[in-house]
């Protein structure tokens, strides 16, 4: 029972460090349309990447940082809030991302 | 919502100066956001039960903060495994002989007991305490520094593999240390058996000794000393690699020799002592100085025999079973 335990606990971890991996390409994915942080974790949800706010606001903010994001306060029903978009190299950065991402999933496919 | 608040207050302590507004303004919106969905969800207010899940999905106060920081060590991962080393270092090699010559002393020295009486005692280990705290703090202070300096990026950056330190056979024996001890031994013999063991008194440049009538005894007992060790290094020339049999014969040897000098040591072997121009009062208080002196370094000879089986003993139980090549 434990030893059960241990291996979905293992599972877990491993399945958990390899979505950390895509989550920034997820997000970048994400962000060729404007969102603010709610609407974009929703989005992200929607397509079976649930990011908790602990995990996201920190890698928008990285991002941004980068250079790879650009974000603007703006009021919208009647609250401020923080609308991200991709930046010019944001978009450069992507499309190397993805052609990388489609190498590494072309390698997987191959070795599986 | 005051319990909102009150958790977006408890992440705000713990954030950059600058940022915090920033982020907790993000945070906030994006917490109520969730609340308000919920709340559409149901068409009324949510208590604070029903938030509270809502704030714990999100992590505590200073995890979520935690997030935000930039990832922060005194000293990194590329000194870290050399700082342990050397604290490793210390503690054995410094300061738990130290430790330990002063439980040999406290237990078995009567004057050290009579000079520290009762818990007084515990007040002469200070020393040791502060040589502990003084380790500790240099050592995390110089490689803290070094970590901060440009030793760090030489060490990562700008290696070779040819200035790495070459594979080192922890069970080959030295040939040129083997050498040394069978001269040392056949010298040691040569001299020795010159003096013999049934004369106690001796004449040399004015002086005469006359020694105990122990002497004998460790006269034969050097002797089969010297003898023994000779033997060891013969056999350790033909085969110049540690087994089972040649470290525990070692272990025995060390065991012998430093038994030997601790009880020399102990003995008072100098009887009496005659020297030109010297009163017999004042020849037989240097005696009683000798033998004193001696007396009083057995601890020391016992802790560093102690040492030295240490030493022994880990390198029998370390012995690695030889590898023949296929």
């Amino acid at each position: 029972m434990s030893q059960s335990i241990e291996i979905d606990q293992r599972f877990e971890n491993l399945r958990q460090e390899l979505r950390r991996g895509s989550l920034p390409l997820a997000v970048l994915a994400a962000l060729r349309v404007e969102h603010y942080g709610y609407t974009l974790r929703k989005t992200l949800a929607e397509h079976g990447m649930a990011i908790d706010e602990g995990t996201l606001y920190p890698l928008l903010r990285r991002l941004e940082t980068q250079g790879l994001l650009v974000s603007q306060w703006r009021e919208e029903d009647k609250r401020n809030k923080r609308f991200y978009r991709l930046s010019a190299d944001g978009k450069s950065i992507l499309k190397q991302l993805l052609t990388e991402w489609k190498s590494i999933h072309a390698s997987l496919e191959d070795i599986f | 919502m005051e319990l909102v608040d009150r958790y977006l207050h408890a992440v705000k302590f713990w954030l950059p100066r600058k940022q915090k507004h920033d982020i907790i303004a993000e945070l906030s919106e994006d917490l109520r956001s969730q609340i308000e969905e919920k709340e559409s969800e149901l068409g009324r207010k949510l208590s604070d039960a029903e938030v509270e899940p809502i704030l714990k999905r999100c992590g505590s106060p200073i995890a979520v903060a935690e997030r935000y920081l930039p990832q922060r060590s005194l000293i990194g991962p590329a000194l870290f495994p050399i700082y342990c080393m050397v604290l490793r270092w210390l503690f054995l090699y410094f300061l738990l002989p130290w430790f330990l010559l002063w439980l040999g002393i406290a237990i078995f020295s009567p004057d050290f007991q009579a000079d520290h009486p009762g818990i007084g005692i515990l007040g002469s280990l200070e020393p040791w305490w502060l040589a502990c705290t003084h380790a500790l703090f240099f050592d995390t202070l110089a490689f803290a520094l070094l970590d901060r300096s440009q030793v760090r990026s030489q060490l990562v950056n700008t290696w070779n593999p040819r200035s790495l330190p070459a594979v080192r056979d922890p069970n080959r024996i030295p040939r040129s240390g083997t050498l040394f001890e069978i001269t040392f031994s056949v010298a040691t013999l040569a001299l020795w058996l010159q003096l013999g063991a049934f004369h106690r008194t001796f004449h040399a440049l004015g002086v005469t000794v006359i020694l105990s009538s122990l002497w004998p005894y460790f006269f034969w007992a050097l002797t089969v000393l010297s003898l023994a060790s000779a033997c060891l290094g013969c056999l350790n020339l033909s085969n110049p690699r540690w087994t089972p049999l040649s470290a525990c014969l070692r272990l025995g040897i060390d065991c012998y020799c430093w038994g030997l000098v601790y009880w020399v040591c102990r003995a008072a072997l100098l009887q009496s002592l005659a020297v030109d121009g010297l009163s017999s009062d004042k020849a037989a208080a240097l005696v009683r100085s000798i033998n004193s002196l001696m007396a009083n370094s057995a601890i020391w000879v016992m802790a560093i025999g102690l040492l030295v089986m240490f030493f022994d003993v880990r390198r029998i139980l370390r012995l690695r079973p030889i590898v023949e090549a296929k």
